[in-house]
């Protein structure tokens, strides 16, 4: 019996603990492989950069708890770069957990740059409704907001009052996990109002993005884990998702190698027959 | 190594959970459980502390706004099947609810996905770079190889069938990109377990 013979008869849970190893080894002992930037990454981070101070950015925190593990090192980067700038963060979300992981974040970024809640960022919450909810709070925001995420008169707040419609707004950036997310914000809010959006995905979503991209109704995209380790390399804060691309790679290739052998194995297989 | 019980929660759920991958197992089958438990009772939380009551009965009660009145009566509707004789009750949400999603997607969806989409494959083929050509080519003669695919009313014979032939080669490339993507994310979502264990739990990162 021939080695491919024996890889007819391959336990699939050999593979699972290459796997394992492959992602386990290279964060205890990190490689260091570059992180390329592409453009949609670049252009998310160019556009943050050409805000004038107090610009106001809605960060919309479109994602749960299974999709944290790629959104939200993009939400610390991303948040990162706006406190850095001196823009005002306006937090929503149009999913139920959503603002609270984006809270998380804004508990951990704000106090490293003395941003006061209330002046400099603000979490108006969980807002349900979809498409009828964007269309209304780009033409009106006191329509549908009156108080923030923990009960407090949005009218108590400075930076609350400042937001009364989509002119108010100089960005969206959504981190979206699915429906109701991005495809959301540029149907009913930037095709309705022009306000930019750009958004970090999943990775399973990023393809999806690139025909608005193309047709400029996305400014930029952050893909995935990959996206957000690009933005931590931008903005100089390497984290959570640059560390993970080390396994991110050696995983890949593994894949592929696994891909090849298999695709072996079944032609050979064939050939016998 | 952490000292907190919901991190040690945590990681031995997380632990149960792959030990799938070996094979089907009690620890499995209990942190399965947990789980839908959990969720069940977690969405039912958010429902209504954060959509229900904040959207619907803090205005009424507290403000004291009784137009609220209106959207909870045509809401109860949405119950009307449960009694035969009233069930005819339900088509008054249902047609609100229609009639609003109508013309509200149907109007956004052209403006803002039909007509920028379809604005975006009007491409110069004169003047840019040639590497910009190519782009412009490839997307041209993909959006149109595409729809040839989907067209139906003719046989893919002659002219037709080789734009059908090609347009499923585009959606191939497409498919396999998107494929290669869900594998990223399938690993991030791995790494993020796996980070949170080494870093959260066991403090070794």
């Amino acid at each position: 019996m021939n080695i491919l013979d024996r890889l007819v008869k391959f336990d699939r849970r050999i593979l699972f603990v290459f796997v394992a190893l492959a992602v386990i080894i290279p964060l205890l002992i990190p490689i260091g492989l570059p992180v390329d930037i592409t453009r949609p990454v670049k252009h998310v981070y160019d556009r943050v950069e050409s805000l004038p101070e107090g610009s106001i950015v809605v960060v919309s925190v479109d994602y749960d708890p299974g999709s944290e593990a790629e959104l939200y090192p993009a939400t610390e980067a991303f948040l990162e770069h706006c406190f850095r700038k001196n823009l005002r963060v306006y937090m929503m979300g149009l999913w139920p957990a959503g603002p609270k992981l984006g809270n998380m974040a804004l508990e951990q970024i704000a106090p490293k740059y003395n941003k006061e809640y209330g002046v400099d960022y603000i979490n108006i919450g969980y807002r349900p409704g979809g498409p009828v909810m964007l269309v209304s709070l780009g033409r009106n925001v006191a329509d549908l907001v009156r108080t923030d995420y923990a009960g407090t008169p949005i009218d108590s707040l400075p930076l609350g009052r400042a937001v009364k419609s989509a002119r108010d707004m100089d960005l969206v950036m959504t981190l979206s996990a699915g429906d109701p997310g991005v495809l959301h914000w540029i149907i009913y809010f930037s095709a309705r109002y022009g306000t930019p959006i750009a958004t970090a995905t999943t990775a399973i979503m990023a393809p999806q993005q690139y025909p608005y991209l193309s047709s400029r109704q996305l400014i930029g995209l952050l893909g995935g884990l990959k996206g957000a380790a690009e933005y931590e390399t931008l903005v100089e804060r390497k984290a959570r998702a640059v560390a993970g691309m080390d396994s991110q790679s050696i995983v890949h290739l593994l894949l592929v190698a696994f891909i090849i052998l298999g695709n072996m194995v079944l032609l050979y297989q064939r050939r016998k027959k | 190594m952490s000292v907190n019980v919901g991190v040690w929660i945590a990681s031995l759920l997380t632990l149960a959970i792959y030990s799938f991958l070996y094979k089907d197992n009690p620890f499995y089958k209990i942190a399965e459980n947990i789980f839908v438990g959990v969720s069940a009772g977690y969405w039912a939380v958010i429902l209504w502390f954060d959509f229900t009551w904040p959207n619907l009965f803090e205005p009424l009660i507290r403000q004291g706004n009784f137009i609220y009145l209106i959207p909870i009566i045509v809401g109860l509707m949405m119950f009307a099947p449960l009694i035969h004789k009233i069930s005819w009750l339900i088509r008054i949400p249902l047609t609100f609810t229609m009639g609003v999603a109508m013309s509200l997607v149907i109007l956004q969806r052209i403006q803002g996905e039909i007509f920028p989409q379809l604005q975006a494959t009007f491409l110069p083929l004169s003047g840019v770079s040639p590497a910009q050509l190519i782009s412009n080519l490839l997307i041209i003669v993909g959006v149109i190889t595409t729809l040839i695919y989907f067209y139906f009313s003719k046989a893919h014979k002659g002219i037709l069938g080789v734009g059908a032939k090609l347009g499923i080669w585009f959606m191939m490339i497409a498919f396999g990109a998107s494929f290669g993507y869900t594998v990223m994310a399938r690993i991030s979502l791995l790494i993020g377990r796996v980070y949170f264990l080494l870093h959260n739990w066991l403090g070794l990162i």
